[in-house]
Formats: structure tokens, sequence, C-alpha cells
């Protein structure tokens, strides 16, 4: 028999596991016989840790223990607004770890966040070797397609700290058309709609048989089923204020309450028209008597409340289709992924828009599960292979001189791929290089995600023009990236699997193996016998030490920082130790007049003011001759031109300051 | 599983660096853009990662060189802007392979610089020209184009715009 390998959903509220066993696909139910579990960890008293449905009933009496939508803070800094906006809402301490890591302080231990997930992982695992009496070693874990390299390395540390050989960090829209065309065939182009608890994806493939060609994926890790729920508490939080003077948002139990109910609601409202939302308690008065809430919504209402955020799905879908060159009419098939899906207006707006019903014949809670566990069975070899060939979700990008971010590998390219870029220093008998390395879109190097930065000392020092060092970028299969800086000259190099914001390396991973952090998860294996008790107290009852805080430890082998503020981009002319890089070996600075500037005119005109305040107004009526295009510092060069299309020339002489008040003969 | 002959990965493994996209695809050089997806569907099945789990570490190495570099092929060819600049590297005989980032700028490039100026001058003056526009100030303009056409006398995009003010001029007047 084929090894056992599992397919893991790891949701923002919900994570369900999978499996292809004997040719069969199944949904791996837990001890109470459900098919997905809550993707929160509560922290007992005793050290000990449970997960999933029951973890999750225990917010709302000890919310600072139970940690919920960890996945909204995986592979973040500590400065995001996911961060700040989960600092506001969440009962839980989130602190702030070395190089910008984010920890969640539970009593006097801390936790980051791949442990934290590597918990729910943990779980799913005990739950198949439960199922199947057998020792579960091996993965597919999904993660949203939009996951940049920081969220999905993270997630699969969080494998590895669960125990688990992470087979393959799949994307979850493409594990869903997996679960839908696998062995069937098909020819078809097919969109994937997939709304989670806190992100959206859009994927759409191109199915040939049992190749699945993504060609173009976009999303929105800032959108999800939680917001909906968010809408209902505003509304009934608002109502509570109005009638009672207090504000309930400040109250986390209260807030959690509100919650809870407001998520019932919405999901009432799928099957209903109506829903009563009725609290007997939200807080109690100082007299004593309890302050309720009752309150009717109608499915109506609660589609003129979320309207918006399903018109910003669209524009996403909007965005994918024009990159994959396709319009609706082109496609065969809609496949819906995700609980919020089940919602009627949700569906409406989908069938409107692609002007098509969707398919909904998989649970849209499972079928992300589903493809995972085809994926993994195919790739121990339990069943015939299916190719799937996904794409980068983001643009890959280098720092260069002046701040910004020139992208070498763009969205949508397909993985793995490797493309190597020459560079040269900033100034002449440079000793070293900072290599900074982001994914976005921006052209501005701080409005990316840093993924990670190193020195690189080990080239042939000189004269600029004589500088050359290649740096090359792969990006994995996982999506993961990895970059490596060299010299041909003198055959030294340097690399790094880039991985910041989990904030953990190698040997920290290892220690969390070692102390096995996700050995505290304590998984039911029998559903607590009568209703009324409290939960049955597990069988194995595997007390883990407490275990020290981690160990900060020296840093790690990047030094991560907060994206650096613009720097001033004229710089003295004085030995520069360590600064970014300058392309050569393109057709220059034409290069940079082609890379758009979405949205950033501000920030440029005001770059703009500043440079030039300090560069010498040049004579109109004699332009110096242009420079050696090769040996353009782009350091020293002033942005002269911003035009309506967003388009600005970054050269040296070959335009006059733009300074409003130069009349030109 | 796709199994495939090692000897062949370590062939195509080494000789990969002479072999241009076509050949590395196994297509024409007239190739269609199915045909193009098609053979990119095939290679897949034989290097990617996920095909060759079984295979002993060097073997994979091996394959994940040749599936990052059947990637790029694709890549270049499935994209029509990028296939043309790379037919016109190629043909010059200078190199195999070709940017990614590289091939999308060929063309932009030309684009601005018909669009912009091709010299330092040349730019600077139709620059100069559209500032006066953007004031109504049609007379300058066409006399900062006179003066970037002296830098750049074939430049179609200056030629059309002057065309274009000199036209607009003499209906005002």
């Amino acid at each position: 028999m084929a090894e056992i390998a599992i397919g893991i959903d790891l949701g923002t509220s919900n994570t369900c596991v999978a499996m292809m066993q004997n040719g069969e696909l199944k949904v791996l139910p837990n001890a109470f016989d459900e098919r997905t579990s809550a993707s929160v960890v509560h922290f007992r008293e005793d050290g000990t840790v449970e997960v999933g449905n029951s973890a999750k009933a225990k917010v709302i009496h000890a919310p600072a223990h139970t940690i919920c939508s960890a996945k909204r803070l995986i592979g973040r800094f500590y400065f995001s607004e996911e961060v700040k906006k989960a600092q506001a809402i969440c009962a839980y301490e989130i602190v702030e770890a070395p190089n910008h890591g984010v920890r969640i302080q539970i009593r006097d231990e801390e936790f980051s966040l791949p442990e934290i997930s590597a918990m729910v992982l943990r779980e799913m695992k005990q739950i198949a070797e439960r199922q199947t009496g057998e020792k579960v070693t091996k993965a597919v874990i999904t993660v949203p397609a939009y996951f940049n390299d920081n969220q999905r390395q993270a997630t699969k540390d969080a494998g590895r700290i669960a125990g688990l050989e992470v087979l393959r960090i799949l994307n979850e829209p493409t594990a869903a058309a997996l679960a839908y065309g696998f062995g069937m065939g098909l020819n078809q182009r097919v969109a994937v709609y997939d709304l989670g608890g806190g992100t959206f994806d859009i994927s759409v493939l191109e199915i040939g048989k049992d190749v699945f060609e993504v060609l173009a994926t976009c999303g929105d890790t800032f959108l999800g089923g939680d917001d909906f729920d968010d809408r209902i508490l505003d509304l009934l939080a608002d109502d509570f204020v109005g009638r009672y003077k207090i504000n309930p948002r400040n109250d986390p139990y209260a807030f959690e309450k509100l919650k809870l109910a407001s998520e019932n609601a919405k999901k009432q409202l799928s099957i209903d028209d109506e829903v009563l939302i009725e609290i007997p308690s939200v807080l109690i008065g100082e007299d004593g008597q309890p302050m309720g809430l009752s309150r009717k919504l109608t499915r109506a209402e609660f589609g003129m409340l979320v309207q918006d955020l399903i018109l910003r799905t669209f524009k996403v879908c909007d965005e994918a289709l024009q990159q994959s060159d396709l319009t609706v009419r082109d496609l065969d098939g809609v496949i819906l992924v995700g609980g919020p899906t089940r919602l009627p207006m949700i569906r409406e707006a989908v069938t409107h828009y692609f002007q098509r019903e969707p398919r909904t014949d998989v649970d849209p809670d499972e079928v992300v599960a589903m493809g995972a566990a085809i994926h993994a069975a195919s790739l121990v070899g339990e069943v015939q292979d299916s190719m799937l060939l996904d794409v980068t979700p983001l643009d890959l990008r280098i720092g260069v001189a002046g701040g910004l971010a020139e992208p070498v590998i763009e969205r949508n390219t397909p993985v793995p791929i490797e493309q190597t870029r020459t560079f040269t220093t900033v100034a002449d008998y440079q000793e070293s290089v900072q290599i900074r390395v982001y994914q976005g879109d921006h052209r501005l190097a701080e409005d990316n995600t840093m993924l990670g930065q190193f020195e690189f000392s080990g080239f042939k020092k000189g004269p600029r023009s004589d500088v050359r060092i290649d740096v090359t970028f792969e990006i994995d299969a996982d999506g993961i990236v990895s970059v490596t800086a060299s010299d041909q000259a003198t055959g030294e190099q340097a690399s790094t699997t880039i991985s910041l914001s989990s904030g953990l390396d190698n040997d920290q991973i290892e220690r969390m193996i070692e102390q096995d952090v996700a050995g505290r998860v304590v998984t039911a294996d029998a559903p607590p016998a009568p209703p009324t008790s409290k939960l049955a107290a597990p069988a194995a009852k595997a007390v883990a030490p407490p275990r020290s805080a981690l160990p900060s430890g020296p840093a790690a082998v990047l030094a991560p920082t907060r994206p650096a503020p613009a720097q001033p981009s004229v710089k003295p002319s004085a030995v520069i130790p360590v600064t970014p890089l300058v392309p050569v070996a393109q057709d220059d600075l034409d290069d940079f007049d082609d890379l758009e500037v979405d949205g950033e005119l501000e920030i440029l005109e005001e770059e703009l003011e500043q440079l030039t305040q300090t560069r010498p107004q040049a004579p109109v009526a004699a332009p110096a001759p242009a420079p050696a295009q090769a040996e353009i510092d782009l350091d020293t060069v002033a942005v002269s031109e911003v035009d309506e299309d967003g388009f600005f020339d970054r050269s040296g002489n070959d335009l006059s300051a733009p300074d409003p008040d130069q009349k030109i003969g | 599983m796709a199994t495939i002959d090692p000897l062949e990965i370590t062939a195509l493994a080494r000789i990969m660096d002479e072999l241009d996209y076509y050949q590395l695809l196994h297509v024409k050089p007239e190739a269609s853009a199915s045909e193009i997806r098609q053979a990119f569907h095939a290679s897949s099945r034989h290097y990617h990662p996920d095909a060759n789990r079984q295979l002993a570490a060097d073997l994979r190495e091996q394959c994940g060189r040749i599936s990052k570099r059947i990637t790029e092929a694709y890549c270049v060819l499935r994209d029509t802007r990028r296939r043309k600049a790379y037919d016109a590297k190629r043909s010059e005989g200078t190199s195999l392979r070709i940017q990614l980032a590289e091939a999308r700028q060929a063309h932009s490039t030309q684009q601005n610089s018909e669009r912009r100026g091709a010299t330092a001058q040349g730019r600077q003056y139709h620059a100069k020209a559209e500032t006066e526009l953007k004031t109504g100030n049609v007379a300058a303009a066409i006399r900062h184009l006179q003066m970037a056409l002296t830098f750049e006398a074939n430049n179609v995009g200056f030629k059309a715009m002057l065309d274009e003010l000199r036209a607009r001029l003499k209906a005002a007047s």
C-alpha cells in the first residue's frame, strides 16, 4: 500500500482534513462527527491545548486564552495593518518579537503564529490517525492563492512544527478545481470564486484532461466572511449604544457574544429570509440588571449592509479575467468555494456576473480539502497523477537605488521559475551591497512587502562599471522564494531562502519540533456522552511541560527590518558602505519609463519637490550631453518629469528641472 | 507517474543552454499559441517537480532546472509581445534566452521612444511642447516640436504630433 498522505484546508475560520484511501476520497470527521473543525486554539489552565469547535465555545469565557483567526496574522509583520486591526478587536495579547515578528502571549508564555497554526494542524493529523489507525506524517496544506512568500513559508513551518512533512503548499482555488475536474477528462476553462473566512481569491484555470493550468489568480487578503459578520456586529453594537449609551465593543466578553450572534445570524440568513437576533444579556448593568438586545434582520437588509463587499470581489474578478485574456463568455464553468458562498445574495451576484449558474455540487467547505487530498495521493503515487501548473500571485521585486523596487518576475508567471539579473554598485570600489527582495505591485519599495534582505560582499571590487553581480531569483512550486547573489569573477555567492515574518529561523523551528509544542494538543477521541456535561476529559492526557519562552537567540540569518522610509534620493558622494543596487545590462534608463506608478503620484511629487530643492538648477538653454547609458547612477539622478500618464523620467540631464516658474523660450 | 528515461533527463540538463525556447519545447518556430501550450503541458508532465518525487536527488535537481527553463520558455512564447522581442533577439544570434522583464520592456521601450523621443534632447523638447500644450500655447508647442525633430528627424510620433498641432493652429486661425 502506498504511504498515507492527507490534504488539509487550513482555513481562517474552519479547518478540514481529507484523504484518499483505496481510491475513495473522504473527508475525515472529528470525534464529534463534525466534518470541519473551528481553527480555534484554546489554552487550558494546565498547559494543554484544545482545538476545534469546543475550543471556539471557550471564546466567550476565556477570550484571552483562545486564539481565533490566527491565519489573518500568520506571516505578517508586527507593524502591519492587519496586526493593528487584530489588536483592536482580539482579546488575546499580541506582542512584538525580535525582527518585527508577532507573538501571542498566553499567561507567561509566548507563541509564534506558526506554532498556533501547528496546533490546528496537529489536531487534523490526530483526527486522521484516529480514523485510519495509522501514523500520518505527510500532508498537502492549502493556502489562499494570494498569500505572499512570508505567509507561505510560515504555513510550511507550521506543518513542520506539527510533525508533518509538507509535500506541497497548494493554492486553495487550484485545489478546488482539482476536486471538480479530477479524473473527468475535462477540456474547460473555469473560474474558481473562493470567498473564505478572511480572504478572497479568484483563479482562472484551463483544464486539459489531467493538466490544470492556472491562467491567472487575483485576490484580496483583507476580505472575507468575517467582514460580513462585522457588518452585522456593527449594526448590533450601534443599536446597543443607542439604547443603553454604553459601547459593548469595549468589553471583550460582550464583544465576543455579539460576534457569535452576528455569525449565526449570517448563517441563518442563508436559509431563512429573516432572523431574530436575541441576546438576553450582552452586559450586566450597574444595577445588576442584564442589558439585552433583540433585533430582526432581513436578508434584504443584510444584502444592503454587505453590498460593497460583494462588489469588491467582482473588481478582483475583472482583474483576473483581464490578466488571463478572457471574458466571462470564454468560461465553461464557475466553482464556488468557502462558507460565505452559501449566502443566496452571493450566489445571485455570482450568477449575474458570470452569466451562468455556479456549480455547487461539492460542499464549498470541503472542496478545498478534497482537492488537497487528491494531490497528496497523487504525490505519493496512490492515484494516477494530475499535473497542477500554478502561478505566482504577486510581482517579485528587487530594491534598487532611489527607494524603488524593480520587478523581476511578474505576477501570474507560472512556477517553478528562475530569473537572473545583473547589477552593479552605486559607487566605485563599493565594499558590499544590500540585496532587498519585495513582493507587491508597487514601484516604491516601501509600499511592497519586504520578504528579506541580505548583504553580499563577495564580488570583485572595482570601478562600478566593472562590477557585475548576478542575482538569481527562484520561485518554487510551493510559491516560496529564494534569492542568490553571486559574482562569476570571484565564484563567490551568498544566498537565502527568504523567510522573515514567520520570524523563525531553522534552529528555532528545530527547537519547537524537539519540544513538541504541537504535542500539547489533546484531541478528543470520543464525543461527550451526556450533552449537559462539559467536554469529556480526553483519554490521552499528554500534559506537556510548560515551555520557557522562546529563546530570542541571535538575530535570524536575515535581519528583517521595517521597510525603510523613503530615502533621500540624492546621496552625498562620500563612501557609501551599504547601498542599494543599480541594474545594468538593460536599456537602462528607458526601463524606468515604463513602470507604472499606480496611485503613487502624490508620493512621487513630494519626492520630486525634495529633489528639485537639493539639485542645482540646470540652465535651460544648454542641456548637458546625455551621459553614457551604463554609467548613469540612479542614485544621483533626479525625478524630472511626471506626466499625466503616470510615467516619469528618471534621468540625469536630459530634462530640465520642472520648475513651474521657468519660462521656456 | 510519468516515467522518463534518466538518461534523457541528464542529457537534456546538459545541453539545455544550447537550445532555444522552441527547441526546448519541441515546437516549430511558427507554432501557434495552442501548440505551445500543449507542448508546455507535455514537457511539464515529465519535468515538473510533482512528477519526479520518486527519482534520485541528483535527477530531481536536473529535472528542477529543466522545469524552470521550460516555464521560462513558455512565459516568453505564450505572450505575443515577448515572443516578438525574443524572435528578434534570436535572429540576431546574440542569445538563446531573454529575461522576462527585458522582453516585456523591449516592446514598450520602442513605443515609448516613438512617443516621447529616443534622444535626451528630443525628449527634452518634446516635454517642453507638452508643457506648452497644457497651457494652450500651440504655437510654442510647435516650435519645441520642430526643435525636437532636429535631433530625431525620423521620429514618427513627433511628426504625427507636429502635423496635428499645425492642423489645430490652422483651424483656430
